[in-house]
C-alpha cells in the first residue's frame, strides 16, 4: 500500500513538473528579446500590413491569458503549432527526428554505463594498481574533453585517416559508433568516479567483512553484494546523465550531421523559430521527467530497503 | 568579365589536359552517363519553394528543379530559356514573351502562359508569404495570357533590371497543379521543369533529386541542353566544416561547398582533389555607417574611420588572400562596376587624426577621444555567428580604430530585425547581397518614402537628392552603356561621401574529388549540374 502511495506521489510530482515546464516554455516567447514577427519577414520587402496580418494570424495580438489558454488546449490535443520557417507542424517533426536522438542517447548511455561501471569497479578492486590509473585517466579525459572537440578528433582518426566509420549521417549502426563514443565518454568519466568512490566505501563496511568471514567467495562478495550497494548512487548519476546526454546531442548531431531533435532545436534557435523551440523544449522536459521517474522506480528494484522505507 | 571563372585545382598544365580529355570524349560523342553526385551543403535550406525561400543555400538545391523564363550570360546579356523571344513596349512597361511549346513540368502539367501567370501572381499574393522573390519581381503588376504560349507582363513603372531579375532562380516557374495541391507544403514537394526531379528531402540529412529524362531545354550557359548525364544528386547537409571537407578528402562524398580559407590553400595543392572557386556578384560584404547618429552624420567622422581601417590587412589575415578585397558598393562583374575605384584610398592615420581633431574630439584617458565629456564610441553590430569570420573582422577593426582614439563596442546578435532595422541602434553594421543587377543598390541607398521609413529603416540612413535621382534613372534607363555610366556615378558618390566601408567579395568555393567533371556556375555564382559527369 505504502509502495503504491509512493508511486502515486511520484506520478503527481512528475505531472506538476511537466505543467511547470509547459508554463516556462510558453514564457520563452516573452523572455526572448526582439519581435518574432519581424524576424520572420524580410525587412526589405515587408509592409506594415504584412506585419499586422502575420501578427493576427499567429494570434499574437490577443491578450496574454487568451494566448496561454489557447496554447495549453492545443498542446493537450497534441498540437504544438507550426514552424515559422516552413509551416510544418511541430509535433510530427519532433516525432520524426526523435528516433535518431533516442538511438544516439541509448547507445551513448549503454557505452557510458558499460565503460563507467566496468572501470569503476575494477579501479576500486585493484586500487592503486595499473588498471586503477588507466581507469582514472579515462575518467579524466571523459570529463574534461568537450564533445565537439573529441567528435572532430574521432572523425579525423577513424573516418578520414582510417576510413573505418562514416563521418556523417544517421542511417545504420556504423553511423552511430563515433558520435555515441564521443558522447558516451563524458558520461563514462562521471560514472567511473562515482562507482569507484562508492565501491571503496562499501568494501570497507561491516557487512562485507561479515560476508567474507562467512566464507563466501571474493567474486560473490564483490559482484553480488558490494556492487549492488554501490550502484545506488551511481544510478542517480546515470539518470541525471541521460538528461545531459540529450543536451549533448545538440552539439554532437551538428558535428556528425545527424538527424535528431538536438539539430532541430539548434536550427530553430538560429532562425528564431519559436513554436519549434517551444515544442522541442517541452518534449524534452517530458522525456526527462519520465526518465527520472523510471530511475526512481529502479532504486526500488535494486535496493529492497527503498521499497520498505517510507 | 570572366564570370564562369573555373579555377581548377592545379594550374595550367592540368587545365589543358582536362580540355583535351573533354575533346576526346566529344569525338566519341558520349560523355559518361549515370552515377550519383553527393554534394555537401553547409547549411540547411529553409524551403525548396523558389518563391518562399530567402537563402542562397536553398537556391543551390532548387536551381536543379526549376527553370526561369530567361538566362543571363556572363557578359550580362539576356538570352532565351523557357521563353523563346520577347518584345518590350515603347513605354518600357510591358513585356510580351513567346514561350517554348515543348516543355512539361515533372508532374506532367504542360508548361504554358497560364503557368507563368500563375507563378508570378503567386509571388505577389500576400498569402504566399514570398520573401526575396517579391522584391525581385517588382514593379510587376499583372499578366495577360494572350494565347496558350504568349504572355504579356505589365509593370507599374519601367524597370531595366526586370529581365535580369527574371533570370534568377527565385523567380523560377512552378507547376500550378502541384502548387495548388500542396499549398504551403509546396516547399517540401517542389515540382518544376528543371533538369532534375525532386525525389525526397530528409530534414537535416539530405535532399535527393534525379535525372529528368524528358529535359531538352537547357539554357545557353550550359553545354548539355538535354537530360543531364547523372542519375541523381544527393545534397547532404553537413554544417561542421571539418566534417564537410574531411568527407571529400576521405572520398566519402564527392563534393562540398564553402571551403574555409585554410583548406583552400591546401586543396589547391592536393593531387586527389580539385578546388572550384567563383566570385559571387551583387553587393560585397560592406560596413554601413549609421548616419542618423552623431558623429557619423558628418562626412569627416566617416572619412576618419575609412582612413584608419586597414581593409587590406583584414582580408590578408583572415582569408589568407583567398578572398578578394572589395572597393565599391558593387562587386566586380556586375553591370556598371567602377574599376577606377580600385586602389583609390589607402590607410592614413595622420589624416584620420586630423579629421577627428577638427571635429573637436580630444584624446583623453587611455587614448580614447572625448568631446563634451563623452567618449567617442562606435557600436559595431554583427548579425552572424562568425559566418565567413565576420566577427573576427569586428575584432580587428576594434584594434585598428583604437589607434585613432575610437572605442569600438562589438555587439554580436541574431536580432538584427529589431536592433538594426527597427531601432537603428548601431553605428556600423555589415551586410552583403547576391544579385544580378546594380538596381539592387536602390534598396540600400535610395531615400525611401516616409511611410516605409516608419517600419523598416534602410541601412545607413544617409540621404542625398542627387544620388536618389541617379538611382531612379538607373532603374529605368534601357541603354546598357548609359546605365553603366549612371551606376559608376552612384558608386563614386557613395565612396566619396564615405557612406560605407567595402570589405570583401565572397567567393563561392567547392571542393571536389578529381573524378567529378563539369560543375559550372551561373553569373551569380550558383552551381549548375547539367554538364556533370563522374569518372
Amino acid at each position: 500500500m505504502a509502495f503504491a502511495n509512493k508511486i502515486l506521489l511520484k506520478i503527481s510530482t512528475a505531472l506538476v513538473s511537466i505543467l511547470g515546464s509547459l508554463i516556462l516554455v510558453f514564457f520563452i516567447i516573452y523572455l526572448l528579446p526582439g519581435d518574432p514577427v519581424l524576424s520572420m519577414l524580410d525587412p526589405a520587402t515587408a509592409t506594415p500590413e504584412m506585419v499586422e496580418n502575420l501578427r493576427k494570424e499567429l494570434g499574437l495580438n490577443q491578450p496574454f491569458y487568451v494566448q496561454f489558454t489557447e496554447y495549453f488546449t492545443n498542446v493537450l490535443h497534441g498540437d504544438f503549432g507550426q514552424s515559422l520557417v516552413n509551416s510544418e507542424p511541430v509535433l510530427p517533426k519532433i516525432l520524426e527526428h526523435f528516433p535518431a536522438t533516442l538511438a544516439l542517447t541509448i547507445a551513448s548511455a549503454v557505452l557510458s554505463v558499460g565503460i563507467g561501471v566496468t572501470f569503476g569497479v575494477l579501479s576500486a578492486i585493484y586500487r592503486n594498481k595499473g588498471i586503477d590509473f588507466i581507469a582514472r585517466l579515462i575518467g579524466l579525459f571523459g570529463i574534461s574533453m568537450p564533445t565537439f572537440w573529441s567528435g572532430i578528433l574521432l572523425i579525423l582518426i577513424f573516418s578520414i585517416y582510417l576510413n573505418w566509420f562514416p563521418a556523417m549521417g544517421s542511417d545504420g549502426w556504423a553511423t552511430l559508433v563515433l558520435p555515441s563514443l564521443s558522447l558516451g565518454f563524458v558520461g563514462a568519466g562521471l560514472i567511473i568516479r562515482m562507482v569507484r568512490n562508492s565501491m571503496l566505501e562499501v568494501i570497507n563496511e561491516q557487512f562485507i567483512i561479515t560476508l567474507r568471514a562467512k566464507g563466501l567467495s571474493e567474486r560473490v562478495v564483490m559482484y553480488r553484494h558490494a556492487l549492488r550497494n554501490a550502484l545506488i548512487p551511481a544510478i542517480t548519476i546515470i539518470g541525471l546523465n541521460i538528461g545531459e546526454l540529450m543536451a549533448g546531442t545538440v552539439v554532437i548531431e551538428t558535428v556528425f550531421s545527424r538527424q535528431g531533435i538536438g539539430r532541430i532545436v539548434a536550427d530553430a534557435i538560429m532562425a528564431k523559430d519559436l513554436p519549434v523551440i517551444q515544442g522541442v523544449v517541452f518534449f524534452s522536459a517530458i522525456v526527462y521527467v519520465i526518465v527520472n521517474f523510471l530511475v526512481d522506480l529502479s532504486y526500488a528494484i535494486i535496493d529492497p530497503r527503498v521499497r520498505r522505507s517510507h | 568579365m570572366a564570370l564562369l571563372l573555373l579555377l581548377s585545382g592545379c594550374a595550367n598544365s592540368t587545365g589543358t589536359k582536362n580540355s583535351s580529355a573533354e575533346k576526346n570524349e566529344k569525338v566519341e560523342g558520349q560523355p559518361k552517363q549515370g552515377g550519383e553526385l553527393t554534394y555537401a551543403l553547409a547549411t540547411s535550406p529553409d524551403s525548396l519553394d523558389p518563391h518562399r525561400s530567402g537563402l542562397a543555400v536553398a537556391v543551390r538545391a532548387f536551381r536543379t528543379i526549376f527553370d526561369s523564363l530567361v538566362v543571363q550570360e556572363p557578359d550580362n546579356s539576356i538570352k532565351p530559356w523557357l521563353a523563346n523571344e520577347w518584345t518590350v513596349s515603347e513605354d518600357g512597361k510591358s513585356y510580351t514573351f513567346k514561350l517554348r511549346e515543348d516543355v512539361t513540368f515533372h508532374d506532367g502539367t504542360p508548361f504554358n502562359a497560364e503557368a507563368v501567370k500563375y507563378s508570378f501572381d503567386r509571388i505577389i499574393e500576400p498569402k504566399t508569404q514570398a520573401r526575396n522573390s517579391v522584391a525581385l519581381l517588382r514593379p510587376y503588376e499583372s499578366s495577360e495570357v494572350l494565347d496558350e504560349f504568349t504572355i504579356k507582363i505589365n509593370l507599374s513603372t519601367p524597370s531595366s533590371a526586370f529581365l535580369s531579375n527574371l533570370s534568377q532562380a527565385m523567380l523560377g516557374i512552378v507547376s500550378p497543379t502541384a502548387a495548388e495541391k500542396y499549398g504551403d507544403q509546396f516547399g517540401k514537394n517542389p515540382v518544376g521543369t528543371g533538369p532534375y526531379k525532386f525525389v525526397s528531402w530528409t530534414e537535416n540529412a539530405d535532399i535527393v533529386v534525379e535525372k529528368n529524362n524528358d529535359y531538352q531545354w537547357g539554357p545557353s550557359i550550359v553545354e548539355n541542353k538535354e537530360a543531364p548525364y547523372l542519375d541523381r544528386i544527393t545534397f547532404k547537409i553537413i554544417p561542421e566544416e571539418a566534417t564537410r571537407i574531411g568527407s571529400v578528402q576521405s572520398g566519402q562524398i564527392l563534393a562540398a561547398e564553402t571551403v574555409p580559407p585554410q583548406n583552400i590553400v591546401s586543396l589547391k595543392n592536393d593531387p586527389k582533389n580539385q578546388l572550384l572557386q567563383v566570385n559571387t556578384i551583387g553587393l560585397p560584404y560592406t560596413l554601413f555607417f549609421n548616419q542618423r547618429k552623431e558623429p557619423w552624420n558628418d562626412v569627416r567622422a566617416r572619412k576618419a574611420v575609412q582612413f584608419a581601417v586597414d581593409v587590406e590587412a583584414i582580408v590578408k589575415t583572415l582569408y589568407l588572400n583567398t578572398y578578394s578585397r572589395a572597393w565599391s558598393p558593387l562587386t566586380p562583374g556586375i553591370l556598371g562596376y567602377d574599376k577606377s575605384l580600385e586602389n583609390s584610398n589607402s590607410v592614413d592615420l595622420d589624416k584620420a587624426n586630423e579629421l577627428l581633431d577638427e571635429l573637436g574630439y580630444v584624446k583623453g584617458k587611455e587614448g580614447i577621444r572625448v568631446k563634451d565629456g563623452r567618449q567617442l564610441t562606435l557600436n559595431y553590430v554583427d548579425g552572424t555567428p562568425n559566418r565567413e569570420k565576420r566577427n573576427d573582422i569586428a575584432v580587428i577593426i576594434q584594434q585598428q580604430l583604437k589607434k585613432i582614439g575610437i572605442k569600438v563596442e562589438i555587439n554580436i546578435t541574431k536580432d538584427i530585425a529589431s536592433i538594426v532595422q527597427q531601432n537603428a541602434d548601431y553605428d556600423l553594421y555589415g551586410n552583403s547581397q547576391v544579385n544580378s543587377d546594380p538596381n539592387a543598390l536602390r534598396a540600400f541607398y535610395h531615400t525611401t518614402t516616409p511611410q516605409e521609413e516608419a517600419t523598416i529603416k534602410r541601412l545607413g540612413g544617409g540621404s542625398n537628392p542627387e544620388l536618389d535621382q541617379l538611382l531612379e534613372e538607373g532603374t529605368v534607363e534601357l541603354d546598357p552603356a548609359k546605365r553603366a555610366d549612371i551606376y559608376k556615378k552612384v558608386q563614386q558618390k557613395i565612396i566619396d561621401e564615405a557612406w560605407i566601408i567595402p570589405i570583401y567579395v565572397f567567393p563561392y568555393t567547392v571542393a571536389a574529388t578529381k573524378t567529378v567533371n563539369g560543375i559550372k556556375f551561373d553569373p551569380l555564382g550558383y552551381p549548375l549540374f547539367n554538364d556533370v559527369t563522374i569518372k
